[in-house]
């Protein structure tokens, strides 16, 4: 029954969502983890996720520069860059690059803790490894996604900026007038970071939850990471879609 | 095993506060700046026959200046008469009853809005009234075709991609449409 099985692992993903909810407690040791979690998956993220915005700056004012000059319209580019960036491209690449650098390594330490029966002596403890391992990542990647969005916004419109204005020669004055005309605070930019919250979230749930339950094996640890990324990355996609239909009119 | 020490709360610390500030730069260079999540206004309704391309979000301008959005377009299910909400900015609560309302296009193919015609009455239109004379929107496709076809001018519609301004040539044909 395979549709039984697709149906039962989806509620073994809610269930361990809820169990990383439900472990979720403030205590010092939780704050020790956080701080050590936000270092570890925020902090240094920062260098790919700052190239990644600049790069997608740029290649994005060359496409709107091109598409606009058609209607004679190409100084007015960074309204493509504003709208573009905040509504969809920002939240969206900077949650898959965030799989990619820190989804996969949440998966890949989750199962060597599991393959080396790490988790299981943490429970012998009588200390929660969901408590212990999981749930400051969880938050961790909930916090700093947003910021991450930040930092790729600011990249990237940085970058937008030098190819439009230093490069393709669009007035300074109306490459910022423009732009803060087109983008709403309420619609467009607090939008992005509701859409990085949820996205982190998701990607930390589905590394952790895969790599929790890996084999207990070398083998079991390697398809734990690439299952980690291909899962998150698609699950970011579907709930972007889902997301951009609920928030934006 | 909690290792705490001074270097990584640093870099911490300075992730976040580097974060915020660029979460705040942005905040202020790349958007309208309309922070309030629950502007002060009040609305004003507008009846129009034709609305042409307004649509919620469009700005409401006396003068060229923006005083408030569009809220909410609907239609009088009894007299067909399109409905539109104003919210203006609770700033100029002192638009005067005769003030009119007309659906206008910013530029050639620009975006519609809203503009505002100040009367010079003494009395004050109230939150929630109506705006009593309205001009509707005009649909400039309509309105060429209209001149092209209806035998309103005495020029042709352009045969063949002439582009001379002098007086053409052919005589006018006698009427109807047929090539």
């Amino acid at each position: 029954m395979a549709f039984a099985e697709a149906i039962r692992s989806v509620g073994r993903g809610g269930l361990f969502s809820l169990s990383v909810l439900r472990a979720s407690k403030p205590t010092a040791d939780f704050f020790a983890e956080l701080t050590r979690e936000i270092y570890k998956i925020g902090a240094r993220s920062l260098p790919i996720i700052a190239v990644g915005g600049a790069f997608v700056g740029l290649s994005l004012t060359l496409l709107g520069f091109r598409a606009l000059e058609t209607y004679g319209a190409a100084n007015q580019v960074s309204v493509l860059i504003g709208l573009g960036l905040y509504r969809e491209l920002a939240p969206v690449l900077t949650a898959l690059l965030f799989v990619g650098r820190a989804g996969s390594s949440i998966a890949a330490e989750l199962g060597l803790m599991r393959a080396t029966d790490q988790i299981t002596a943490l429970g012998l403890m009588a200390i929660d490894p969901v408590a212990k391992a999981v749930a400051p990542r969880f938050w961790a990647a909930v916090l700093t996604v947003p910021l991450l969005v930040a930092f790729f916004s600011t990249f990237a419109i940085a970058a937008s900026w030098f190819q439009a204005v230093q490069v393709l020669g669009i007035d300074n004055g109306m490459f910022w007038q423009t732009m803060k005309d087109a983008v709403d605070f309420r619609d467009d930019f607090v939008p992005a970071f509701v859409k990085a919250a949820v996205f982190g979230g998701t990607a930390a749930l589905v590394a952790s939850y895969v790599g929790y339950h890996a084999e207990p094996t070398i083998e079991g640890t390697s398809v734990a990471t690439t299952r980690a990324v291909v899962n998150a990355s698609l699950l970011v996609l579907m709930f972007n879609f889902v997301l951009s239909a609920f928030l934006f009119r | 095993m909690a290792t705490r020490g001074p270097r990584l709360e640093f870099a911490v610390g300075a992730f976040l506060v580097l974060a915020l500030g660029s979460l705040l730069v942005l905040a202020i260079a790349s958007t309208n700046g309309e922070f309030g999540f629950s502007r002060d206004s009040y609305a004003l309704d507008a009846r129009f026959t034709q609305v042409g391309q307004l649509r919620p979000n469009a700005p409401v301008k006396i003068g060229g200046v923006t005083i408030g959005r569009v809220e909410k377009i609907d239609l009088d299910p009894v007299k067909f008469d399109s409905i539109v909400t104003l919210a203006i900015d609770s700033r100029f609560n002192e638009i005067p009853i005769d003030t009119s309302a007309g659906i206008l296009t910013g530029g050639l193919l620009g975006e519609s809005y809203v503009g505002l015609q100040p009367g010079g009455d003494m009395e004050v239109l109230a939150p929630g009234e109506e705006i009593a004379f309205t001009t509707p929107a005009v649909d400039l496709i309509q309105m060429v075709g209209k001149y092209m076809f209806s035998g309103g001018g005495d020029n042709p519609p352009p045969s063949s991609g002439e582009t001379s301004s002098a007086p053409p040539a052919t005589p006018a044909p006698e009427e109807g449409t047929t090539p």
